[in-house]
C-alpha cells in the first residue's frame, strides 16, 4: 500500500463520529455503490468493497485447517435462510475459534477498506440505531489502521507484534511503525484500542525525531515522561516501538524494564 | 558551580553535570568529571534533543555505557540539566538523585 493509500484510510477512519453507529457509504458518479464501512459506537464492524474479490469464508477457510468451504458453505446457507449471525454460529457450532473469527474478520475488513479507499467517490454519513454485533467481533480505528498498514508488509507487521506481545505487560500499551515510512501510522499494536490515533501518531513523530539526534551519540532507548504518562522508544532494524505506562511509579517501572531490555541493532 | 559539583558528586560514576541552553546551543555551566571525548557531541545532542518547546520536560537516554539525564526547568523552559553517568545497576538510583536535585533546583528559583 502506498502512503496516499494508507493515509485516505487514516482520514477514513477519523470522519467516523465518536460513538456514533451508522455507515461511511462510498457512491459512484453514476449511483453505484463503490462500497461501505459500518460502524457500531464508534468501532468498525464490517468494510465492503464491490472491486474486492475475497469472502469471508475462504479467509475462514484459510486460516483454520479442521474447517471445509462444504461444511462452511453449509452453514452459510442456514443462516443466509434464517437470518442468523454466520459468525457467531460458526463458533456456536464449534467449527471456528473466536479468535480464529476475529482474526479472519479484521483481515476481510482491512483488505476490503484498502479496495474501498482507492476509489474515486464521496463518502458520505448514514447514521443508524446500531447492527447488533457482537463487542468482541469489532475493531477499534486503531487496530483496523495497523491491519491495513501491514497489508503492506506482512512480514514486517508480524515480526513487529510478535516483538509487542513479548514486551508489553498488564496495564502498558505498545506500538511499532516503520521507519523509512513517510506516515506514521502503526504497523502493530498491543493495547492502543483506545488510544486516539492521532495522539499515536504525534507520539511517533516525537520518538522518531528524539532517536534521529539519539542515535549520533550511540543511544539505544529513550524514555520520556508526560504528565503521568511514561513513554519508551527504540528503533531495532526499520521499525521503530514505543511503549507506554502509566499509574504509579511508571517511570521507574518503564526504566527498570526497558533497562534490562535486549535490543536487536542491525 | 558548587550545586553542579554536588550533584556530580552524588549520582555514582556520574561523567558530567551541566546546564545547557536550548535556545543559543551553549553550555553554560559544567562539571566535568571525567573528560570523556564523547562529552561535547552528548551535550549537543542534549541541546538538540531539548530544543523543541513539545518535548518533555524530564527524558532518559539509554546508550550501551551510559545514561544521560535531561531535566528541562519550568521557570526558564531554555536551560536545560543535563547529567551523564556511566551505566551500571543502579539507574534507577542515578535517575531518583538528578531528579530530587532538579524539582530542588525548580523550587528555588
Amino acid at each position: 500500500m502506498n502512503p496516499p493509500a494508507e493515509l485516505e484510510v487514516l482520514h477514513v477512519l477519523e470522519r467516523m463520529p465518536p460513538d456514533a453507529s451508522g455507515a461511511l457509504v462510498r457512491e459512484r458518479a453514476d449511483g453505484t455503490m463503490a462500497g461501505a464501512l459500518l460502524v457500531e459506537r464508534g468501532r468498525v464492524c464490517w468494510a465492503m468493497s464491490e472491486r474486492y474479490p475475497r469472502r469471508l469464508t475462504d479467509i475462514l477457510v484459510a486460516e483454520q485447517d479442521s474447517l471445509t468451504l462444504h461444511q462452511i458453505n453449509e452453514v452459510f446457507a442456514m443462516c443466509h435462510r434464517d437470518h442468523m449471525p454466520l459468525g457467531e454460529t460458526l463458533v456456536a457450532r464449534g467449527l471456528v475459534s473466536l479468535p480464529v473469527l476475529h482474526r479472519a474478520l479484521l483481515r476481510h475488513t482491512c483488505e476490503a477498506l484498502d479496495w474501498l479507499v482507492r476509489e474515486d467517490a464521496p463518502w458520505s454519513w448514514i447514521e443508524h440505531s446500531g447492527y447488533g454485533y457482537h463487542p468482541m467481533l469489532t475493531f477499534s480505528p486503531a487496530e483496523v489502521l495497523a491491519g491495513v498498514r501491514a497489508l503492506a508488509n506482512p512480514t514486517l507487521a508480524a515480526r513487529a507484534l510478535t516483538r509487542l506481545r513479548g514486551l508489553v505487560r498488564d496495564g502498558q500499551r505498545g506500538f511499532a511503525v516503520e521507519r523509512s515510512s513517510m506516515s506514521k501510522v502503526p504497523l502493530a499494536q498491543v493495547g492502543c484500542e483506545g488510544v486516539d490515533l492521532v495522539a499515536l501518531a504525534d507520539l511517533a513523530v516525537q520518538a522518531e525525531e528524539v532517536m534521529a539526534v539519539a542515535t549520533t551519540i550511540d543511544i539505544e532507548i529513550a524514555l520520556a515522561e508526560l504528565g503521568g504518562l511514561a513513554c519508551a522508544s527504540w528503533a531495532e532494524d526499520n521499525i521503530l516501538f514505543v511503549l507506554l505506562c502509566d499509574g504509579e511509579l511508571a517511570f521507574n517501572r518503564l526504566l527498570a524494564q526497558v533497562a534490562a531490555m535486549k535490543i536487536f541493532l542491525p | 558551580m558548587t550545586r553542579l559539583i554536588e550533584i556530580a558528586d552524588a549520582v555514582p560514576d556520574c561523567v558530567v553535570a551541566a546546564w545547557v541552553d536550548t535556545r543559543t546551543g551553549a553550555v553554560r555551566e559544567q562539571h566535568v568529571v571525567h573528560d570523556a571525548s564523547f562529552v561535547g557531541p552528548a551535550l549537543e545532542a542534549a541541546t538538540e534533543v531539548m530544543r523543541s518547546r513539545e518535548r518533555p520536560p524530564r527524558m532518559v537516554l539509554l546508550s550501551a555505557r551510559h545514561v544521560h539525564m535531561f531535566h528541562r526547568m519550568v521557570s526558564d523552559p531554555h536551560r536545560v540539566l543535563v547529567v551523564i553517568c556511566e551505566r551500571s545497576a543502579n539507574i534507577g538510583l542515578a535517575v531518583a538523585l538528578v531528579r530530587s536535585f532538579a524539582e530542588a533546583e525548580a523550587a528555588a528559583a
